[in-house]
């Protein structure tokens, strides 16, 4: 199991913050899916066969950007 | 291995989010306030100030750019929003400014009234309002940020017995970093050298300075004060204290409140709800006035007041400050959840070794049948190869030069030791442990009661099945957890101390602290079976350190974790404490009642305002301009209530 931080830009508040984790989830091999309004982070647990840009696309997807990956 | 200068100098994300609000925002009303005045003249005074089709084309050039250029993440964000039923906040603004400015194109063909000067005004006044709250959750979120900025950047470090600088990335495990007085303390280590005191108050929240001499742990971001230190590298990047408390409040933020969920349900039909009322009402405006314009002008304020920014604001900012609160006081909120199950707590159990007392256990009276010197050299011996607490404390106290061999040895887990040391059968441990080995104490029983009701915890040394003397251990109160103590029995908590101490031992103790219930002779894989029994009775917080505790951490309502100085027990706990000290536990308790109280207040706040505010904008009563400016100002309270728990003492 993997743990990826995601700084995510353009969020006003929780209702972003749920479509931008309602959509990670739906990325196959994403387990949880964790974002924050508040620290503009997103804690995404995935299997190891997630690639970073299909997780950037997800969030792209609902209008959001990734700004950095830990 | 580089230098990495951006990763340095990087600006953190909400500043650059304020930044670019700012700019939009300066942007917009340069362009919006001639069209504000344009079309207050002709309100107000009732004369056009530029003749009639030309000033319609005045307003849609001005307005083009606030709305398509200054405004387009929202309008894209927004609109990708509608298409893919990922409907947002953006999306009733996009709609709103989009319907509004299209009635500007519309009105030369006649069918509707100009309507475009509203769009520019709708969206000058969500940038300004998305501005203010960008500012204000940076402000909630100041402590933190503080914390992630504690970090040092530099190191001096040892190579080849020359000091030099390194950037802290360089620094390793092992290096040997020199600080001197008023410094940094770079990295977490262990003292080789030198003696000094240390500031930690701004990881650990202990407001005195720490001494640290050879030998102990310094923490990472702590000020040395007043000698050079001589500091062997131990942690360092993600591994550091400060990092894991880091690590601990980003974790905190993304778990949910209980409260939250119902908001957050609305939170998610919200969009598409206000979606259906802002068509319904055009068109029942439409069809009642049969006033077009009109039933656009509704519509649109319809879409522009309802905010779920407040609903999804509520919980989150209080979050952040709470935390922030806590995390300057090294109380870490590690499960939000824990917040709201804190007020129904009625109970508190506290652990007795390292929670109430020190954990530092120190040999007190000795009581021999035979040579004492005889007693230690089998005692200390035997307890050589324990880790208990106790058992150190009898290490220390026989100060042995040499340690007798030992065969054979058990440790009996909370009960005591027992092996063979020169053919002869030795066992120290508690009454429970004696009468298992059939081991006879009658004539120390006085002797041993005595002990006990001084609160010291006594070890019974036996040789060959017969008692040969008494160790007895007494480890001393916290500080302040007398005073802790005295405000959570003023509180109205029910105050209980668990321990494996024998009964007499543990209401000893419990009597000097102010502890009036007492479970005592408990295992320490019992506790939490304990705890589970008592938590009929009602909410239960368990009070431990994270390591020997943690099942029962687990099984409280709200487990509180303590921290032992240098370490934080990050997986057990959803309070956890960095300062080893009970009145943390007070502090954790108020913050946590202060922090839920403040999301409630928002809660309530924020629903109040749509419940209110949705039905004038369907009514007509509402200008889409003032619905737009009720609406940022609605999410602009939240956020500063929130900041408002600050004032809160904890």
């Amino acid at each position: 199991m993997k743990k990826v931080k995601l700084t995510i830009e353009g969020m006003h508040c929780s209702s972003c913050a749920s479509n931008i984790e309602k959509s990670l989830k739906k990325v196959s091999g994403v387990m949880d899916a964790r974002v924050s309004v508040m620290t503009n982070k997103g804690i995404v647990e995935t299997d190891d066969f997630v690639s970073l840009d299909e997780l950037k696309k997800a969030v792209s997807k609902v209008g959001y950007k990734v700004a950095k990956v830990e | 291995m580089g230098h990495n200068p951006n990763h340095k100098h990087e600006q953190p994300i909400e500043d650059a989010e304020i930044t670019s609000w700012g700019k939009k925002l300066i942007w917009s009303w340069l362009l919006t306030f001639p069209i504000a005045i344009i079309m207050l003249t002709e309100r107000i005074f009732g004369f056009p100030l530029i003749e009639m089709p030309y000033s319609i084309i005045v307003i849609l050039v001005l307005g083009f750019p606030v709305i398509f250029i200054f405004g387009w993440n929202i309008i894209k964000s927004g609109i990708r929003g509608l298409f893919t039923f990922y409907f947002n906040m953006d999306s009733l603004i996009a709609l709103g400014t989009i319907v509004a400015y299209a009635t500007g194109i519309f009105s030369f063909t006649g069918i509707v009234q100009d309507y475009s000067g509203v769009a520019a005004m709708i969206m000058a006044f969500f940038t300004t309002g998305k501005y203010v709250e960008a500012i204000a959750r940076g402000r909630a979120s100041q402590e933190i940020r503080k914390l992630l900025e504690l970090g040092a950047k530099n190191s001096r470090i040892l190579r080849n017995n020359q000091e030099i600088e390194v950037s802290i990335e360089e620094v390793k495990v092992g290096d040997i970093m020199v600080i001197r007085p008023g410094e940094k303390i770079p990295t977490d280590g262990i003292v080789i050298r030198g003696e000094s005191n240390v500031d930690e108050s701004m990881v650990t929240g202990e407001s005195l300075p720490t001494d640290k001499v050879k030998g102990n742990n310094v923490i990472g971001a702590t000020i040395n004060q007043d000698g050079i230190l001589y500091v062997k590298v131990t942690k360092v990047g993600k591994d550091t204290f400060l990092a894991h408390i880091i690590e601990l409040v980003d974790e905190a933020q993304g778990t949910k409140i209980p409260i939250q969920r119902l908001a957050d349900k609305i939170t998610s039909i919200f969009v598409p709800v206000i979606l259906i009322l802002a068509i319904l009402t055009f068109f029942s405006w439409w069809y009642f006035s049969g006033d077009l314009s009109r039933a656009i002008g509704v519509g649109v304020a319809v879409l522009v007041i309802a905010c779920p920014c407040a609903l999804g604001l509520a919980t989150p900012t209080a979050l952040m400050v709470g935390s922030g609160m806590g995390a300057k006081r090294g109380i870490l909120i590690r499960k939000g959840e824990a917040i709201q199950t804190m007020k129904e707590v009625k109970i508190v159990v506290f652990d007795k070794t390292g929670t109430i007392t020190k954990g530092k256990p120190e040999v007190t009276d000795i009581y021999s049948k035979v040579n004492e010197e005889k007693l230690l050299e089998f005692a200390g011996s035997l307890e050589r190869l324990s880790e208990h607490p106790v058992a150190k404390a009898i290490v220390f106290k026989s100060n042995l030069k040499r340690y007798k061999r030992v065969l054979k040895f058990k440790v009996i887990r909370g009960m005591g030791v027992e092996g063979t040391i020169s053919g002869k059968e030795i066992v120290i441990g508690n009454r429970t442990l004696m009468k298992n080995e059939k081991i006879s104490f009658k004539l120390f029983e006085e002797r041993i009661s005595k002990f006990e009701n001084e609160g010291k915890t006594t070890m019974i040394v036996a040789e060959n099945k017969k008692v040969i003397g008494l160790i007895a251990v007494a480890d001393a109160l916290k500080d302040d957890s007398m005073d802790a103590l005295r405000i959570l029995n003023k509180g109205g908590y029910k105050t209980i101390m668990i321990t494996g101490d024998n009964e007499r031992t543990a209401r000893a103790i419990a009597k000097q602290v102010g502890i009036t219930e007492v479970i005592a002779n408990v295992l320490p894989e019992e506790k939490a079976k304990r705890v589970e029994e008592l938590q009929k009775e009602g909410m239960v917080a368990f009070v431990g350190d994270g390591i020997n505790d943690a099942p029962a951490l687990k099984q409280a309502n709200v487990g509180i974790a303590m921290g032992s100085g240098t370490d934080i027990a990050i997986e057990a706990g959803d309070l956890v404490l960095a300062k080893s000290s009970l009145i943390g536990v007070v502090q954790s308790i108020r913050l946590s009642k202060a922090t839920f109280k403040k999301i409630k207040q928002n809660l309530f706040w924020a629903f109040a305002y749509n419940v209110v505010a949705i039905p004038l904008a369907i009514g007509g009563v509402l200008h889409p301009v003032v619905a737009e400016i009720a609406m940022a100002l609605s999410s602009i309270t939240v956020v500063t209530n929130a900041n408002l728990l600050r004032r809160k003492k904890i």
